[in-house]
């Protein structure tokens, strides 16, 4: 508990100095146009496959591999080191120092020796280090860790960092970039000519060759190599690729993924003892393990392993832009920090962070090497909520009310009519948790002070699917409607919306009345127990209604019942088989619309159309990148007469993340909403669409304390108002 | 691409990374250039074909203050290094240089300005076609050390801000000459 609250005041301070995230939020916007830049005509989804093919044949074969790599580094005159921990691995390296009686040694970034505190277990040996990238030095010299893979002093600014070069030159020095870049050039060269040994990373280990390679911009990773008699490398194991060709590939991925770079200024390709003074180099490579082989073998979490340390997860990330690394992360940051963190320094330290996460998938679009970060968190959460539990008030809801579908929506109906909060009766504990309307909802306190809530409908579309008529003259599809709880309980009008629509377009819809909560909420907070019982309720429900799709209009619904479902219910045959054929007929609204309907043709084609007016139009991240689903409803709103006008970052989060926004932390998910806002306000347009219940709530809800005159709605709301008049 | 496209296409790129792309008609030419750029003392590792062509000669006589003795005996931040290079990439404006001689890495690592010597002939497309020759440099155990040069040394680590030369040349001269060598194995 006492984790909890030290994160929660990290948080608190974080959000107190917003300098820190304006300036990353800058980055981030910068970055992702450098990015797009970088990929112009390549592509980035083949380049990324192959990564992870690559990465995962490595993973396979790792012991044949690392024996290559051994073998042929030792013909060439390197002598490898494995080390099981990094313990040990700081331990050899103290050996070497000793061995050539080193005073100084320099070194370039190697994120592991982070990892194994490297600096500080050779200060503790009487062995001064001297970090030369420029980034490294600064957060050195001021004590800090990294705060970023690839920029590691980020979270700091010039006047930080004359301060700092001012103390250590003894010189006042003005906090003008030019002028510190040159003080650490000058005040740097001098060590490289000092130093006893030379230590860097890696970036790759060709097996093929028994070479390293270095990816970097400043050039002092080659000063290192070359100016010491010593040369040690310190790496993890995982940094094995087979061939040249394989560690060329990275260097397409990395620096463009990384910095928008085409390529950085230098990369190094090392083998062996090269010549160093008229002698051989004495050159190490030490090879660390610490937790990696206990990485490789969780099925769950081993693609982290592909990581190619691009720092592209953090550069995206809203949680990291709004509190920045030191926060979100421990040696490694962000989503991949995450994972690394839970096997490299324990669960218990990842703990926090995993819930932290409000799982908006950018981090697992951009990644470079495939890796579903998202996914390896939400799985990690689980693991920390089976160890450590989820908290009381969660606890209770998703266990005792959710699994009861009908308990849990004749309380939503009994809260529909009192609006406002109710308590439970359902279970033990001394201080009934407070419930608000929907699993989604259970409220926090300080929560309304920024923005309103959603009242729960009157009647729920459950409560009024019976009494909908349909008129279909001839229809050519039958479909199943999976409401979800966000149109079932607070916005009903957006499912009469829908049937609207397709009964326009010649299709009947039906409503399976088993169907309860998708259950990614009780997911999201860690309880899969709840999660399986869920997704029986839903795929028997709709096993048993004749459909050929069923649809959804949330996005997280669909996913959960196109990906989740299944995984939640592979142990079981009977039910594996149900949820996989479920799976295949699920999708989202809008895609079944315009791709299997062609509907924004149709809907062109319809007679007395209202003119559209202008909207913008914010991508759910669900939708985006959960469902790949973000070309269609921006083509069936044109074809229905709205003019779409982009917002900026249309597809950056809205900030809900689900319980997260009201639980968990509504400190960030307050801050990455005003972003969201703004984005909308600028341009100038008064409706926005989206096709997202739960970024309906969070941006009505915002929209109505910020700026009440934009209107918030769901796309099928607006096609169905523009096709009101085309009936007859 | 052709040969002429290619050549086009990494000029661009590399003048786009701050490198200086000049097209000179002989190493006479070269010489003067590199002359009228440095004033003081200047790297000349002595390579294939550095000797082939009588770099250091040339140079002295142009007037370039070439350093005699030990390249650790000279400044820790030298006016200038010249060399030849193996091969280029186009699509990424980046020099390929074979360093495993430890003067290369000096006169490359260390100075204030680099001065890289290319043949047109050796510029292939991208990095993908690099690897058949990468792979030339490696066969057999020798040790090797190769490196991809691509403009001049830079940082943005303090406030995301692009600062070229941080550690290693703040200026790259790419100088074009055709006939040096198509060798790309030679340097
Ligand atoms: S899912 Fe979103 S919030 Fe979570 S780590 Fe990835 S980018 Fe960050
Ligand atoms: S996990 Fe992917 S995006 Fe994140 S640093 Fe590693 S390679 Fe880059």
């Amino acid at each position: 508990m006492a984790g909890d609250a030290t994160f929660k005041k990290s948080i608190d301070t974080a959000i107190k100095n917003p300098k820190l995230s304006e300036a990353l939020h800058l980055f981030g916007d910068a970055y992702l146009v450098a990015r797009q830049n970088a990929f112009h005509g390549l592509d980035f989804e083949e380049m990324r496959r192959e990564m992870a093919d690559i990465k995962d044949e490595v993973r396979i074969n790792r012991k044949e591999l690392l024996t290559e790599f051994i073998t042929n580094a030792e013909k060439a005159g390197s002598t490898v080191f494995v080390a099981q921990d990094v313990q040990e691995a700081n331990d050899y390296v103290i050996n070497i120092a000793r061995k050539n009686k080193a005073r100084l040694i320099v070194k370039s970034k190697s994120m592991v020796s982070e990892e194994a505190h490297l600096n500080r277990a050779l200060e503790a040996a009487g062995i001064r280090t001297a970090e030369t990238d420029l980034g490294e030095w600064i957060v050195q010299l001021a004590g800090q860790r990294p705060s970023h893979m690839v920029m590691p002093a980020i979270h700091m600014f010039k006047e930080d960092v004359a301060k700092l070069f001012s103390k250590q030159t003894g010189k006042e020095l003005s906090p003008e970039i030019k002028t510190l870049v040159n003080v650490a050039r000058e005040q740097l060269r001098k060590e490289y000519f000092d130093a006893d040994i030379g230590l860097t990373g890696a970036n790759f280990l060709v097996a093929e060759t028994g070479g390293i390679g270095l990816v970097t911009n400043e050039g002092n990773a080659r000063l290192c190599a070359t100016l010491p008699r010593v040369h040690i490398v310190f790496a993890g194991v995982h940094k094995l690729v087979r061939t040249i060709e394989d560690a060329i590939k990275i260097t397409r991925l990395l620096p463009r993924n990384a910095t928008g770079q085409l390529l950085t200024s230098y990369i190094t390709w090392i083998r062996g003892t090269v010549p160093t003074d008229g002698e051989k180099k004495e050159q190490h490579i030490i090879l660390i393990d610490g937790g990696r082989e206990k990485l490789y073998e969780s099925k769950a979490c081993r693609d982290a392993l592909r990581c190619i340390q691009c720092g592209a997860c953090a550069n995206v990330c809203p949680v990291y832009q709004t509190v920045g690394g030191h926060v979100f992360g421990s040696i490694y940051i962000s989503a991949i920090g995450i994972i690394l963190t839970a096997f490299y320094e324990g669960l218990d330290k990842a703990k926090e962070l995993t819930r932290a996460c409000i799982g908006c998938r950018s981090c697992s679009a951009v990644c470079p090497s495939g890796i579903d970060l998202e996914e390896i968190i939400l799985h990690l959460r689980n693991e920390v909520t089976g160890k450590y539990g989820m908290g009381v008030i969660k606890n209770v809801a998703f266990k005792a009310i959710m699994k009861n579908r009908s308990l849990f929506h004749s309380m939503v109906r009994a809260a529909s009519k009192l609006q406002k909060p109710i308590i439970s009766k359902v279970s033990g504990g001394d201080s009934p948790p407070i419930i608000r309307h929907l699993p989604l909802h259970f409220m926090a306190k300080d929560f309304t002070e920024w923005r309103d809530l959603p009242a729960v409908a009157e009647k729920s579309f459950r409560d009024i699917f019976d009494t909908i008529e349909q008129h279909v003259e001839n229809p050519q599809y039958t479909v199943g409607f999976f409401v979800g709880c966000g149109a079932d309980f607070v916005y009903p009008e957006v499912g009469v919306a829908l049937i609207r629509v397709l009964n326009r377009l010649q299709v009947k819809v039906v409503f399976p009345k088993g169907q309860n909560c998708c259950g990614i909420p009780a997911l999201y907070a860690g309880d899969s127990e709840t999660g399986i019982d869920l997704a029986k309720q839903s795929v028997r429900a709709f096993s048993d209604a004749e459909v050929d799709y069923v649809l959804s209009i949330c996005p997280t619904c669909t996913m959960g019942v196109k990906r989740d479902f299944i995984k939640r219910l592979s142990d079981d045959p009977d039910w594996s088989e149900k949820a996989q054929t479920l799976s295949e007929k699920t999708m989202d609204a809008s895609l079944f619309i315009e791709k299997i309907l062609n509907g924004s043709e149709k809907i062109s084609g319809l007679e007395n159309l209202i003119t559209g007016e202008n909207v913008t139009y914010h991508d759910s991240c669900h939708l985006k990148r959960g469902n790949n689903v973000w070309q269609e409803p921006r083509n069936l709103l044109q074809s229905a007469g709205f003019m779409v006008t982009e917002m900026k970052n249309s597809d950056r989060c809205c900030g809900f993340g689900g319980t997260y926004s009201f639980l968990s932390h509504p400190q960030i998910s307050k801050q990455i909403t005003t972003d969201k806002v703004i984005a909308i306000a600028e341009t100038g347009v008064k409706t926005v669409a989206m096709d997202c219940p739960g970024c309906m709530m969070m941006l009505k809800g915002a929209m109505g304390k910020a700026n009440g005159s934009i209107r918030c709605v769901h796309t099928i709301e607006l096609l169905a108002a523009a096709i009101v008049k085309t009936d007859k | 691409m052709s040969n002429q496209q290619q050549v086009e296409k990494f000029m661009e790129m590399a003048g786009k990374v701050g490198a200086e792309t000049v097209k000179l008609v002989d190493l006479q030419s070269v010489a003067g250039y590199i002359a009228s750029q440095v004033s003081g003392q200047t790297l000349v590792p002595s390579t294939f074909l550095a000797e082939k062509h009588g770099l250091a000669r040339l140079l002295s006589s142009s007037g370039v203050n070439v350093f005699k003795g030990d390249f650790r005996g000279a400044d820790h931040v030298p006016a200038a290094g010249v060399t030849f290079s193996n091969f280029a990439l186009a699509d990424t404006g980046t020099i390929v240089l074979e360093s495993t001689a430890e003067d290369i890495r000096l006169a490359t690592t260390l100075p204030e300005k680099h001065f890289i010597l290319v043949d047109p002939a050796t510029i292939l497309k991208d990095n993908l076609a690099a690897a058949a020759p990468m792979n030339v440099f490696h066969a057999g155990n020798d040790p090797v050390f190769v490196a991809y040069i691509t403009g001049p040394s830079r940082t943005a680590d303090i406030e995301r801000v692009l600062t070229i030369g941080c550690h290693g040349p703040r200026e790259l001269h790419i100088l074009l000459v055709d006939g040096i060598s198509d060798d790309m194995m030679e340097n």
